[in-house]
């Protein structure tokens, strides 16, 4: 059907209402308390027009659209209702914006600017409102509010949680919590939809949320946006939830092809950010993938789509099967590629498999994990050092990858480092690892306070050593290892020195014990450490071994012929290094970080690699189609306060004695309530956003 | 990564960039503006109108002031200590910005000026009949905002003319080849990266006011203690340090000085209540200026910086009160409402209870003394000095305007503290009169622009009300001036 708006014919649909008619075919009518996902309300007023035949004067949104219809936008009447209603509005809103976090952002300031009000009703009632900032992560400061309800149909209509409604306070009517209760008492869910269709600044996110210089969707979905990998993690946590662990499964594989690895031994720093921390604790994301990934291992969903292009005919080497070259070689061969990785040791895994003892990683996992990687075309030749990569592009390859990473455990120039007993951390856990470890006496000393010193001393407590000590400067909060490494570690009977300076290595041809002092605190001076030592407190203990662990570097690169910066290989933007053709990425580049680093600079090489040799560079991979969220989440009164869940671990007494693996999975009930704790905050961002006046094409 | 191509980039959207961007456009070029906000015209918004001298407005309304006069007080108002050619090329074209803005659909109410001097200070600080207030497109009396009609318009005129304004979408890096800008790298807000490349590049994105670590590096004022001042979101000085970064010369930055109470806009009846000439003193218990001044809000924004804490305590008594209330402010403010006093009760009673910090109610002075946290003795001995003053119809110190000598001495007393406020940042981007910027050795930057505020190095010390409606002018006619010369510079 046609109705005319201001003389021009436009096209209209059966059910549309006039604003809505007029909004699409690109005419602005202000507009505030209908929102695009909302029903049309009639209560802003603002959308006021007249219909020609009866001079009626009605809100467009609740005025439905018949064929031959004729309106006016901007009829005396119309304009003079309209700027009535803006005057009634801007009357209890505070005038001064300059304050407002909003500034810039507020649809009623651009609805303002469209309309230019003049003042002469304002500051007839100021309803000012104490800001109430004691709610976690949405702020209410209602002396903003328009009464326009949308916030509280947001909350009602499209989420089913009920927790805003009007409320009549001494000031008059606004939008608020009945009760006087807080949003964790009246069951909210913290979703943000409510922020997301406030036209305002009157709910906000809370102070500190929205950074500058990062894009919406990162702001209000941290934990996907900090993750190395950008795997989406709302989306399969929902999968996760509602049991489909071959759908999640393929939601993690689109970013990372080591699900089950990382669902063990991520450092998460997801979890860092995630919002649910405001409530009480954040979502156990890491563990949560493990759940899924665990229980989908025998589906092949995720392969079903799974690219892999014809072959290029172009012969790429990576050297070294970490999780690095192994991610990039993956993305690489699915490119169409011709892929070999050269790997050192006998088996693939880097530090995957050398550095993290098999009780926190599994070697069947990590077997599994890499057949899938070999399955897709890639060629491993084992115990095969490269020393020079430019001798691979002599060979034929027209692209090399450094992936060595950094498997040199750094030694301090300590008095007695040289003793007999004195190992380094990358040697200690590959020797166990490998079953090549020299007898290790009754009392172990481990240098160093990060995980590696941790799974170096757990280790050493399972190869049969009596008295463990971990000595490090940092004090207990301090100290870079993660809390359940560190208090698995006491439970199994670890000692830790914190705050403790070792001075020497003590021993006759072989280490004896370490004399440390304790330390009041210390700091770094042109990379050096300073201590402040407490005096009179010199000790020595005694002891078979000394594990240093504090710190990894690259071994070998210094003989490559590429340019280095120290012992790290130089790269630029491209990952590129100083010979053409050769690349590097992962620890070698950027000094020791994480797993989940390391797949993301293996996915950046690929990309790069790809580029190089004539592609495209995309090796996105959409495995499973988008399913929009459920928005109907409803209200929960026990949300705010759902515990986290703790993996549970084995027995003590079992786990010291074997390299079995410590932690559980989560059952399915622990699954489906952890998961069940994600506060969803991409949900918002499947509302659509309200076009502003400087947007449209035509206007009133 | 998106690329643009365009001829001129234009850094933020707001007064400033709107008019470089219509001036380039009206001279042939290829505009395309990058903005932060969901809206065009950022802090001017909150405006009521720039400053123009020479235009068809003032005609009718038989102001005589020239663009030379202009000029004239300006420099003296300066004492030369910035760039005459730059004020005389400002001054010299605002009259015609006017008539060029009533061109696009702008209406004005009338010119008014912001600050009207005491008969016996005239001579000196008077303010002149520059300042062009916006209509509301609504019709209606003007008032704070009604300069986003004008932003409005000009918007509307730069869509006509093809300018494209990517809203919510800040550029982050000027692009600089060969050592001049060839363009910037901008992200939208759904995170999408855009590559946009032009011949010029015109950076106007409004200082710093919102950056409390700029604040303290430039100025040495701390945001919230001793400075509260406009915040107004998105002023980071992120174009400041993009220029910069960009090889722009870097020269002293000022704030742009007035006085208010801390939250002022929940606490306007006080802000306004307490703007009168009653007895006002620093935190020594000492006069500091004649009270007859307080209307001029840069001199008593000056005043009050230098004082101990950088702060001023406004007092009246209860007879004081009772005459404001019945007859009105002894001097009625543009910004405040006339009846202020008729909510002055019911606000100062919830301020009380709430125990907003910078207001004190006592029935001694002693007792006030202490609550503000004023010299005891010294403020019982200043006000007893006043009280004699009073009585003898002469103020022997400051020679305050005989019509504002009343005492102080009827209980109960009132007290509300008076900080350093500013509207915002001014000035840091080494510019000529072209608005070409210039590097650190004084030397052009082929295709660099620099415009309003972050351009603005000509106010010296202080805001020039005497010539009112001067940010807003000086934005828009650095912005006209910038688009022109880059749309010259690309045709070359």
């Amino acid at each position: 059907m046609k109705i005319t708006i201001n003389g021009q014919e436009v096209a209209a649909r059966q059910g549309m209402s006039v604003l809505e008619a007029a909004l699409d075919a690109g005419i602005f009518i202000p507009h505030l308390c209908k929102h695009p996902n909302l029903d049309a309300l009639g209560g802003c007023r603002l959308c006021v027009v007249e219909n020609e035949a009866t001079g009626e004067v009605l809100p467009s949104c609740m005025m439905a659209a018949e064929d031959g219809m004729k309106i006016q936008t901007d009829s005396a009447k119309a304009s003079g209702a309209r700027k009535l209603s803006m005057e009634i509005i801007l009357a209890t809103h505070p005038a001064d914006c300059t304050g407002c976090p909003k500034y810039g952002k507020c649809e009623l300031q651009s609805m303002f600017q469209f309309m230019g009000v003049g003042p002469e009703r304002w500051r007839k009632r100021s309803r000012s409102t104490p800001d109430d900032l004691g709610n976690p992560l949405i702020s209410h400061l209602f002396t903003r509010c328009v009464r326009c309800g949308r916030c509280i149909r947001a909350c009602r209509e499209l989420r089913g949680a009920n927790v805003l409604d009007y409320v009549k306070a001494k000031e008059g009517i606004r939008a608020g919590v009945p009760g006087g209760k807080s949003l964790a008492e009246a069951g909210c869910k913290f979703c943000g939809a409510c922020i997301e269709v406030c036209p305002t600044g009157s709910i906000m996110d809370e102070v500190g949320q929205m950074k500058e210089g990062v894009s919406y969707p990162d702001n209000v979905v941290p934990c996907r946006a900090v993750c190395p990998a950008g795997t989406d993690i709302p989306r399969y946590l929902r999968y996760i939830k509602n049991g489909e662990y071959d759908k999640a499964a393929a939601v993690v594989r689109e970013k990372l092809p080591f699900p089950r690895a990382l669902g063990r031994i991520c450092d998460h720093p997801c979890e860092a950010s995630c919002k649910r921390a405001a409530l009480n604790e954040p979502v156990s994301i890491c563990k949560l993938k493990r759940a899924g990934a665990d229980r989908a291992q025998d589906s092949g969903l995720w392969k079903a789509r799974a690219v892999q292009l014809p072959t290029t005919g172009k012969k790429v080497a990576v050297i070294g099967a970490g999780p690095t070259g192994l991610t990039a070689a993956y993305y690489l061969a699915k490119k169409g590629h011709d892929l070999t990785i050269y790997e050192k040791n006998a088996k693939a895994g880097g530090q995957c498999r050398y550095g993290i003892p098999a009780y926190r990683l599994p070697d069947d996992v990590l077997d599994a994990e890499i057949a899938e990687i070999l399955g897709v075309g890639v060629k491993l030749v084992v115990d095969a050092e490269v020393c020079k990569p430019a001798d691979l592009l002599d060979e034929g390859y027209d692209a090399v990858l450094v992936a060595v990473g950094t498997h040199k455990g750094v030694m301090p120039p300590l008095e007695g480092n040289a003793l007999e007993g004195v190992v380094t951390c990358t040697d200690f856990l590959k020797q166990a690892r490998t079953n090549s470890l020299p007898q290790i006496g009754e009392s172990i000393v481990v240098l160093g306070g990060g995980n590696v010193a941790f799974d170096c001393a757990r280790t050493a407590i399972r190869l049969g050593a009596g008295r463990v000590h971990v000595v490090c400067l940092e004090a207990p909060d301090e100290m870079a290892a993660h809390k359940n490494e560190v208090d698995e570690g006491l439970e199994e009977g670890v000692i830790l020195c914190n705050s403790s300076n070792i001075l020497a290595i003590r021993g006759m041809g072989r280490v004896e014990g370490v004399e440390i002092e304790k330390i009041n605190g210390f700091h770094f001076e042109e990379g050096r450490v300073v201590v402040s030592a407490i005096e009179g407190s010199k000790e020595t203990i005694a002891c078979n071994n000394v594990i240093i662990a504090i710190g990894q570097r690259p071994d070998g690169t210094e003989g490559m012929g590429i340019e280095l910066r120290g012992a790290y290989i130089a790269t630029g933007d491209t990952l590129q290094t100083s010979a053409k053709g050769i690349f590097a990425a992962g620890d070698v580049v950027y000094g020791t970080k994480s797993v989940v680093e390391a797949v993301a600079a293996g996915r950046k090489s690929a990309e790069s690699i790809d580029r190089y040799l004539g592609g495209d560079g995309d090796i996105s991979e959409t495995l499973i189609d988008y399913e929009a969220p459920d928005p109907y989440i409803g209200q929960d009164l026990n949300f705010a306060g759902l515990a986290r869940h703790i993996p549970e671990l084995t027995e003590k007494s079992h786990r010291i004695g074997c390299f079995d693996e410590v932690e559980q999975v989560f059952d399915d009930a622990a699954t489906a309530d952890e998961a069940a704790r994600c506060l969803q905050c991409d949900l918002r961002l499947c509302l659509t956003r309200p076009k502003l006046w400087n947007e449209y094409e035509g206007r009133v | 990564m998106r690329k643009i191509e365009t001829d001129v980039i234009v850094v933020a959207a707001g007064l400033s960039g709107l008019a470089a961007a219509i001036a380039a456009a009206e001279n042939g070029a290829k505009v395309v503006a990058f903005e932060k906000a969901n809206t065009t015209g950022g802090a001017a918004n909150m405006g009521m109108g720039p400053l123009g001298v020479g235009s068809r407005v003032q005609k009718k309304q038989m102001v005589t002031l020239t663009a030379g006069e202009a000029f004239r007080k300006h420099m003296y108002f300066t004492h030369y200590r910035v760039d005459a050619r730059l004020v005389r090329d400002y001054y010299a074209k605002s009259g015609d910005t006017i008539d060029w803005l009533m061109d696009m659909g702008v209406e004005f109410t009338g010119v008014m000026r912001a600050f009207s001097a005491p008969e016996n200070t005239r001579a000196y600080a008077d303010g002149e009949f520059t300042w062009h207030v916006v209509k509301p497109e609504g019709g209606g009396p003007p008032g704070p905002r009604c300069a986003s009609t004008m932003i409005k318009k000009m918007t509307e005129r730069a869509a006509e003319l093809g300018v494209e304004i990517l809203l919510e979408t800040p550029a982050h890096k000027i692009i600089v080849e060969g050592g001049k800008p060839v363009g910037v790298l901008a992200k939208t807000a759904a995170g999408e990266e855009i590559e946009a490349r032009g011949k010029a590049v015109i950076v106007a994105t409004g200082g710093y006011g919102e950056n409390p670590e700029m604040i303290k590096e430039e100025t040495g004022y701390e945001f919230g203690k001793t400075l509260f001042s406009f915040a107004i979101p998105g002023m980071t000085g992120d174009g400041l340090k993009m220029a910069w970064e960009a090889g722009a010369g870097r020269v002293p930055t000022t704030m742009e000085l007035m006085y208010k109470i801390p939250d002022n806009m929940n606490h306007f009846v006080l802000d306004g209540a307490f703007r009168q000439p009653c007895l006002w003193v620093n935190r020594n218990g000492l006069r500091f200026m004649p009270e007859d001044q307080i209307a001029n809000t840069t001199f008593t924004g000056n005043a009050i910086t230098v004082q101990p804490g950088r702060v001023a305590y406004s007092i009246f008594d209860s007879a004081l009160l009772r005459k404001y209330k019945r007859k009105g402010p002894d001097i009625i403010s543009h910004v405040h409402p006339p009846d202020l006093y008729d909510h002055f009760d019911e606000q100062w009673e919830r301020d009380l209870e709430a125990g907003y910090d910078p207001i004190a109610q006592a029935d001694t002075i002693e007792e006030l003394a202490e609550k503000a946290g004023i010299d005891v003795a010294g403020l019982v001995a200043q006000v007893e000095e006043y009280n004699e003053m009073c009585d003898n119809g002469f103020d022997d110190i400051f020679e305050k305007d005989r019509a504002y000598m009343q005492p102080i001495k009827k209980g109960p007393f009132y007290c509300c503290r008076q900080h350093v406020s500013a509207y915002g940042s001014l000035g840091g981007i080494n510019v000529n009169y072209k608005l070409e910027v210039m590097d650190d050795e004084h030397k052009t930057i082929p295709g660099f622009y620099a415009v309003g505020v972050d351009a603005c190095n000509i106010y010296g010390d202080s805001y020039p009300f005497i010539l009112s409606g001067n940010t807003m002018g000086f934005c828009l006619n650095s912005g006209r001036i910038a688009g022109e010369n880059a749309a010259e510079y690309i045709s070359e």
